[in-house]
């Protein structure tokens, strides 16, 4: 589903280069629950934003679906995030002055649902995530884990087939924090392939693949099939 | 439709979310747009073709007969005497023409003779004055000749004042002390600028209340109260009115309409061949000084020009371009506060032109915010420069066609202001503006 062949990227200032990623290749298969771990600036983040098509590299390929993203226009890239791609950020990212509803209704807004299918998506995802009956509120009228689950519903409202969570429980504490890991587990045993950076060994070890990234080189530990074979599979 | 609605909704809950940056913002482009459609309102109705359909066919012919010898004197005077107006009404070229003066008076119902005479302006011309400036009959008709006498036509809002109705044809008015038959009612019609009068500065002027036949105004030895020039040393009153047809008097206004080329440069012959043939009767001792001025370009011929208003509108367009600047300036801090929602947005799967589309409904609010504002601000501007040149009070209306040309304008501001900031916040890197 996920291929990454060689991929680098280097942050350049005037002075310096920061090489974030380098030489990274990646197979992730469709249903997949993989954590990202390491340290920080060990370019966690910047493989998550490359694989939701939020940054772009600068050498080796990326492939959703055996289709390259490379040379993508705006309106494509966005049409393959709005259509394919969940976010889940760890300050949720809500807008505070949206109620509930209409804060899962944007990327449906976006996708170009009608009125009455946008709110059939928001009621299913409202109650999977438990929140049906605040749909109305504004977020800072909840907690951050319901703050958060209203965005892991607003990632899935979409029905994307990749949900890329940075960080999800970061700003949780552990109570909160494992109710939202169940959240995600429910939702990858539907199918939905999850990528997810985290600091956490548990939540790490509770996915079924640890990749570890260390200074911009990818260290696959677990369930790691060399993308050659994979190729040749 | 529904993403039009939703666009605008946003657009009105992003006032709520920053009430005083953007007032600020929308309070500075109303202020320059605001200054900017006073001077323009002005400067529109100051340099507007009035008769778009005919002014090229509009001439004013002026000779440089003065009985006075002077070598130097090459610049022909302004007015006419009643001699010249003869003269050059001789011709048979033009297709309409009409000599004419302003004066003033006071006119009251006959009948009423407890009631003050009321002071009306008056305009002393003949028949075809109402051909060649379209001037629209509500009732009756203008004079059967240019040898009317004692018939007065009456503007409709004199006819209000004086009958409390329109429909007077046939009634009688007292103006000074000779009695009037009213043979027409004007409909409703302003001239601006009124180009006609511009040798007397009274471009933005309003249009007489009555209107009387040349003729009878030299039967009474009726003065223009704007422009009189003599060149006899006698006293001037008791001389004009015995001698007002006769004399040496400059008082009057001519117009021709010459609909083709082949007619101007007839009727330049004309004036060639009758300068030549007065000056072999010795009544054209100065050099020869004929014009023919087109309407449209008889501002500048009579250096009637207001100049205080052209650099109003200099200065308001500067004070325009200080404005947007500014207004950009606090625009750019409200989309950049904004820059975070922006990336959001995209990563939802919002394109750029997607976004656009939301700062295009942004700024159409703002568009009809500052409209509203520009143009009380307008209105105010106005009334204060109505007052430091009263000259300009007529020409404080908008038409319909100026009306959209403001909304036109306030939304290319509002646009220009927004512009680069919505560049700026939209098109910033994603990756930064979320985690």
């Amino acid at each position: 589903m996920i291929t990454l062949t060689h991929l680098s990227k280097i942050f350049r200032t005037e002075l310096i280069e920061t090489h974030a990623l380098r030489d990274v290749n990646l197979q992730v298969n469709e249903g997949e629950f993989a954590a990202l771990t390491g340290p920080s600036g060990s370019g966690k983040s910047t493989l998550l934003n490359i694989l939701g098509t939020l940054e772009g590299f600068d050498s080796g390929d990326y492939l959703l679906d055996g289709k390259s993203v490379k040379g993508l226009s705006d309106s494509a890239l966005s049409k393959l995030r709005n259509e394919k791609i969940g976010f889940i950020f760890q300050s949720f990212n809500l807008i505070k002055d949206f109620s509930i509803f209409d804060n899962i209704e944007l990327p449906l807004r976006y996708r170009g649902l009608k009125a009455a299918a946008r709110k059939q998506r928001i009621e299913q995802a409202l109650e999977l995530v438990g929140l049906h009956a605040r749909r109305d509120y504004l977020p800072g009228q909840l907690s951050g884990g319901q703050q958060q689950r209203v965005a892991i519903a607003r990632a899935i409202a979409g029905e994307p087939r990749i949900l890329l969570a940075d960080e999800p429980t970061g700003n949780l504490d552990s109570l909160m924090a494992r109710q939202v890991m169940e959240l995600l587990e429910q939702i990858n045993q539907r199918g939905c392939t999850i990528l997810m950076v985290t600091h956490d060994p548990d939540q790490a070890r509770r996915a079924g693949r640890h990749i570890q990234i260390i200074d911009g080189q990818l260290h696959d530990s677990t369930l790691y099939q060399p993308l050659a074979a994979v190729q040749g599979a | 439709m529904d993403n039009l609605l939703h666009a605008f909704a946003l657009a009105l809950r992003n006032i709520k979310r920053a009430p005083v940056p953007y007032m600020l913002t929308v309070l500075i482009l109303s202020l320059g747009l605001g200054m900017f459609f006073s001077n323009a309102t002005l400067y529109y109705w100051l340099n507007h073709d009035p008769l778009p359909h005919k002014s090229q066919t509009l001439f004013y012919p002026q000779i440089n007969a003065t009985l006075q010898p002077c070598d130097s004197c090459t610049e022909p005077l302004r007015a006419l005497s009643y001699q010249d107006v003869q003269k050059l009404s001789s011709s048979g070229i033009p297709s309409a023409q009409a000599a004419m003066f302003q004066s003033a008076g006071y006119a009251r119902l006959p009948e009423n003779t407890q009631q003050s005479p009321t002071p009306v302006a008056l305009r002393i011309t003949q028949r075809d004055f109402f051909t060649l400036f379209d001037v629209p009959f509500l009732h009756g008709d203008r004079w059967a000749d240019n040898s009317a006498r004692r018939e007065l036509i009456l503007s409709k809002a004199s006819a209000e004042r004086f009958f409390g109705r329109t429909n007077v044809v046939g009634e009688a008015l007292q103006l000074g002390n000779e009695l009037y038959t009213i043979t027409g009612v004007l409909d409703t019609w302003t001239m601006l600028p009124r180009l006609y009068d511009v040798a007397n500065g009274l471009n933005s002027a309003q249009s007489a209340d009555i209107y009387l036949p040349w003729e009878t105004a030299y039967d009474l030895g009726i003065k223009s109260n704007t422009t009189t020039m003599s060149r006899d040393s006698r006293n001037y009153s008791e001389n004009f009115a015995v001698n007002g047809r006769e004399g040496d008097f400059f008082q009057a206004q001519f117009w021709v309409q010459l609909d083709t080329a082949d007619q101007v440069s007839a009727y330049q012959q004309f004036m060639q061949q009758l300068v030549q043939s007065e000056k072999e009767a010795g009544r054209h001792p100065r050099p020869e000084g004929n014009r023919l001025t087109n309407i449209l370009d008889i501002t500048e011929h009579f250096n009637a020009r207001n100049r205080q208003l052209d650099a109003f509108a200099l200065v308001s367009l500067l004070f325009l371009l200080v404005c947007l600047f500014n207004a950009s300036h606090l625009s750019l801090n409200r989309y950049l506060a904004s820059q975070y929602e922006f990336g959001l947005r995209r990563a939802l799967g919002a394109s750029r032109g997607r976004l656009q589309q939301l700062i295009l409904a942004d700024v159409t609010v703002n568009a009809f915010i500052a409209l509203l504002l520009s143009l009380t601000v307008a209105m105010v501007a106005m009334a204060l420069i109505n007052h430091l040149l009263p000259a300009t009070r007529n020409l404080t209306s908008w038409s319909p066609a100026m009306l959209v040309a403001m909304a036109a304008t306030a939304l290319a501001a509002s646009y220009i202001v927004s512009l680069y900031p919505a560049i700026r916040a939209s098109f910033g890197s994603l990756n930064r503006q979320l985690k």
